[in-house]
């Protein structure tokens, strides 16, 4: 299913987790695995002076440079690649998520996996140059599905018995769910098909009567009724539900019930939020708060 | 040793020399070697004589030295008055002093005249509308660094963007092929989003020919994707070449004359072979001084212009909005204090003061725009033009005269700084990196895709 | 001597100065290129003429500049030097009747009191441009002793002009100073720093053609210099 796996990674602890998960699969999936590592983008396009990731100090870029950090990725995950068969190591130079998205399009990978947001750092090394973080910005284009494992929590990819289906009947959501369908009948586990009715911000401001909730959320199931249940129809063990709340809220509380291995969801916000980024879409926040990996899907 | 194996007088002409220079870090071995690089002294003054005519030779002559440029000149305000500082006296005692002694200098009064035509000026042109005698000394440093390319007496980043344009006619190492790529993947990235969108290559007789930064290839491509919506959006029609896409010149700021030429000449031909009506180019400054301004001289042009109109993209910009082909939508107007860089290079340089202003008019809530002081063709450099900005060497310099731009947006209280220059918007980042002043910068682009009206019949159906 | 300094002196000096102008003014244009100064002089004609009058006109308005608005001191001084330096040996009486009495022309007066006034003008001026050079530092680092030679030059037909008028000492022999250092800046003047006389107006032309055809003058509203 996973033949070939792109890690995108600092190559600091933030993304220890994510690793655990990515060589985890590598491995079990056999797979080849693409360590990258983005450096910032030189301070002017043809100056070559860059900060370094963990000593955020300044250093040039040569071939000498690249050739250190590279050696210091293959230390840093020492142990994962001796479990591995198949690995390479790739140090750019550039915008992550530009690169990551480069990376992605020239190798094709089945799967991007990406550590979760390391903060908004004051001292970040990757020039801010625009809004959205690098994480929004990989899942609103990537061209295969994108992991991310933010917690430590959600470090754990084994035996998967519980995934979790996020929908919101959308046209990525269809794609998302294709996606879910093909990942359960592989993995031979159970399917949780979920939708969250917001009640939150929306609807000019006037809370919703209860009647309406509950005409929503009827409607909410027969959707997904009509749309999913016909086509899982070898897949021996789901159920759905909908619950009413703050979408991001209630889906990570379902998975927790659930006792969730992974959430799949949909993204397909239009544009990366222009004023405040850390607040961001529904799947950035299930990403940031959820106790499993999030694999995030946009066409 | 005279001539040195990187620092020499012969320009970079391969892709190997390139990447050997590339490989000499940080410039170590190569300012090494220019310590003990021979001046050409017979080339040097037979160049002068050839080269330095009236204009300048009077300019040098009928300086006199009443100092009004002092004030005129933000390196000299910013480094606390420094009498050094003085343009007069900068351009005095580098080209006036080599004149003075016909050319015979030695290689220590080199590079100190190298540190003074890149470190303290940034060929703004500022002073040259503060001296009574109209003495521009931002031209005659252009004109110095020249003579000291010739030398071989050039920083060496300068050498290695006059080489990439050498090389790869742009001034990153992008190829023809990695640019249409680029330019096909962006807008793959985006056409979920908008429908039908297209880079057309190569399409002649379009109403537009647009060309680039290799900057924005290399590590922007989002702004080759919005230029496509916002054409698309307008409903334009379009195209980019596969090859003379490349509008900027190091070789500008280099001073390496025989590069320059052959880059406009490169983008001049694609002009030639597509035929458009019009040309637009990116938001850069010194692209389109290059190629707009400079570059037909470059080429030999006696009209003084490239072979087609060509514009900058905000005078493009302005058009589309005033004419209504791209409508902003009142409500998402900027609503917060904005202020606008002035790019020396099309603003003192090309006269686009009003321009950009109407610009403003159209996407900053009324009330919200704030004029820096002082502003238009009066309006201080980023701190980073003509090459300070990638300087390894300079770079404490350029980080000092950055505080000239940070004081007058502090001054002004404007929390976003828009800069339609990837120069001016680089330099603004660095400060912003260097002085922490929490401020946001952008280009004009993404502000207004971010509140534009999308036709109805270009929208995304559901 | 007064013969001679007014005779065949004078017009020596005469015209070295005239010729000698219009050689540096002619030679000026001449070596004008458009590639190499990157102008297209030729192509645009009017907008050039325009970008070259707007350029001088208003760098000979005081304070007509932001150049000359920034520094308000400097203006004073430099138009209290320049105003009288030109109107006073133009168009004084005593100028005039020597004219007369050689060419049989002569151009307007004077008000004896005014130029009086504008004579004294200068020479304060010029003493506070000699002393703007000593104070200001970054007008110290560019002055050289040919600036105080100039300076000198410029100023000493004043001084004795005035000398002179007042009848301090012999007239008849601080005349023939006075004469002595006209005809020694006359000479001077094609050679010398001086020339700025008409190749400020050259150059200023030339800037003006600069911001008119290339830089912007067939773009937005012109300069605002």
């Amino acid at each position: 299913m996973f033949k070939k796996i792109l890690f995108a990674t600092s190559a600091t602890e933030a993304c220890d987790h994510a690793a655990r998960v990515a060589f985890n699969m590598a491995k079990s999936y056999d797979a080849q695995i693409c360590i990258l590592h983005v450096l910032g983008v030189p301070t002017r396009g043809f100056s070559q002076v860059v900060l370094d990731v963990k000593t955020k100090e300044k250093v040039t870029l040569d071939d000498e440079y690249i050739a250190w950090v590279e050696e210091e990725i293959k230390v840093h995950y020492s142990k994962q690649i001796a479990t591995v068969q198949n690995y390479e190591i790739k140090v750019v130079i550039g915008l992550p998520h530009r690169e990551i998205l480069r990376a992605a399009r020239e190798t094709a990978p089945d799967l991007i996996v990406m550590g979760g947001s390391t903060g908004d750092d004051e001292d970040s090394v990757y020039k801010k140059s625009m809004v959205g973080s690098t994480l929004q910005r990989v899942a609103k284009v990537a061209p295969c599905p994108l992991l991310v494992v933010n917690r430590p929590a959600a470090s754990f990819w084994g035996g998967m018995s519980n995934v979790v289906f996020g929908t919101d009947f959308s046209k990525a959501s269809d794609a998302a769910f294709r996606f879910a369908l093909k990942l359960v009948k592989a993995l031979d586990c159970e399917l949780h098909i979920f939708h969250a009715l917001d009640i939150g911000s929306m609807h000019l401001g006037r809370s919703m009567t209860q009647d309406e909730i509950e005409s929503n959320l009827r409607e909410s199931l027969r959707r997904i009724r009509g749309r999913y249940i016909p086509e899982m129809k070898d897949i021996p063990e789901y159920d759905f539900e909908v619950w009413e709340g703050i979408p991001y809220v209630e889906i990570v509380k379902y998975a927790r019930e659930k006792h969730a291995d992974l959430i799949i969801m949909a993204h397909h916000t239009q544009k990366a939020s222009q004023e405040d980024t850390r607040l961001g879409s529904n799947i950035e926040q299930v990403i940031v708060r959820a106790g499993c990996p999030v694999i995030s899907i946009n066409r | 040793m005279p001539e040195g194996k990187f620092c020499n007088k012969k320009p970079v002409e391969t892709e190997e020399e390139l990447k050997a220079l590339l490989g000499d870090t940080g410039g170590k071995q190569y300012y090494e070697e220019m310590k003990s690089l021979d001046v050409d002294q017979a080339l040097l003054w037979k160049t002068i004589q050839n080269t330095l005519k009236s204009r300048m030779k009077t300019w040098l002559e009928i300086c006199a030295h009443c100092g009004m440029c002092a004030d005129s000149c933000f390196l000299y305000l910013i480094n606390d008055q420094d009498p050094k500082q003085v343009p007069a006296y900068k351009i005095q005692s580098t080209l006036g002093e080599i004149v003075k002694r016909k050319g015979k200098v030695n290689n220590e009064f080199m590079r100190m005249v190298m540190e003074t035509a890149w470190a303290k000026c940034t060929c703004c042109n500022r002073c040259g509308m503060y001296c009574p005698h109209g003495i521009d000394m931002g031209v005659m440093f252009g004109y110095l660094r020249g003579l000291c390319y010739q030398q071989g007496f050039v920083p060496w980043e300068m050498k290695i963007g006059a080489g990439m344009h050498r090389v790869y006619r742009a001034q990153m190492d992008v190829t023809d092929e990695d640019f249409v790529e680029t330019f096909e993947w962006m807008v793959e990235e985006y056409e979920e989003d908008y429908p039908g969108l297209e880079v057309p290559v190569d399409k002649e007789g379009a109403d537009i020919l647009y060309t680039v930064n290799a900057r924005e290839v290399k590590h922007y491509p989002e702004d080759l994707a919005e230029a496509a919506i916002l054409f698309h959006l307008a409903g334009e029609n379009w195209t980019v070449p596969t090859s003379g896409w490349e509008q900027t010149s190091l070789a500008m700021f280099a001073g390496d004359w025989a590069a320059c030429k052959m880059q406009v000449e490169h983008v001049y031909a694609a002009m030639e072979r597509l035929k458009p009506k019009r040309m637009v180019g990116t938001e850069c400054g010194h692209a389109h001084r290059a190629t707009v301004v400079e570059g037909p001289y470059w080429a030999g042009r006696s009209t003084g212009k490239p072979p087609v109109e060509s514009i900058h993209y905000v005078e493009w910009l302005a058009e589309a909005l005033r004419e209504g082909k791209l409508k902003i939508d009142p409500s998402k107007r900027l609503k917060k204090p904005v202020t606008l860089q002035d790019s020396c290079n099309y603003v003192r340089n090309n006269g686009l003061k009003d321009i950009t202003r109407e610009i403003m008019s159209y996407i900053v809530e009324p009330g919200y725009f704030k004029e820096m002081s002082p502003n238009r063709e009066h309006n201080y450099c980023c701190g980073g033009g003509g090459g300070f900005n990638g300087i390894g060497l300079f770079r404490p310099q350029r980080n000092k005269a950055l505080i000239t731009k940070r004081d007058q947006i502090l001054n002004v209280g404007a929390e976003m700084v828009i800069a339609p220059c990837h120069n001016c918007w680089d330099a603004i980042r660095d400060l912003e990196e260097e002085y922490k002043i929490g401020i946001k910068w952008s280009f004009l682009k993404p502000l207004v895709i971010s509140m534009v009206e999308i036709p109805e019949h270009l929208k995304l159906q559901e | 001597m007064y013969d001679f300094l007014t005779g065949p002196m004078f017009w020596l000096s005469l015209g070295i100065c005239l010729i000698g102008m219009l050689v540096r003014f002619v030679l000026y244009f001449r070596g004008l290129s458009w590639q190499l100064d990157r102008v297209a002089y030729k192509a645009y004609p009017f907008q050039g003429f325009k970008g070259a009058v707007n350029s001088i006109v208003k760098w000979l308005i005081p304070f007509g500049t932001y150049g000359w608005r920034k520094q308000p001191f400097m203006t004073v001084i430099f138009f209290g030097f320049h105003i009288g330096a030109v109107l006073v040996p133009l168009f004084l009486l005593a100028h005039n009747l020597f004219l007369k009495e050689k060419i049989g022309l002569s151009l307007p007066t004077l008000n004896p009191l005014i130029a009086d006034v504008l004579t004294w003008t200068v020479i304060v001026s010029a003493i506070f441009l000699a002393l703007r050079r000593i104070a200001l530092p970054e007008v110290r680092i560019l002055t050289t002793w040919y600036d105080y030679v100039i300076l000198l030059l410029a100023v000493a037909p004043f001084i004795t002009g005035l000398v002179a008028r007042y009848e301090l000492g012999s007239y008849t022999s601080w005349l023939t100073v006075h004469i002595l250092c006209g005809e020694a800046l006359l000479i001077a003047a094609p050679f010398t720093k001086l020339s700025h006389i008409v190749l400020f107006f050259a150059s200023r032309a030339q800037l003006g053609m600069d911001y008119g055809i290339k830089r912007g003058g067939m773009k937005g509203k012109g300069m605002a210099w």
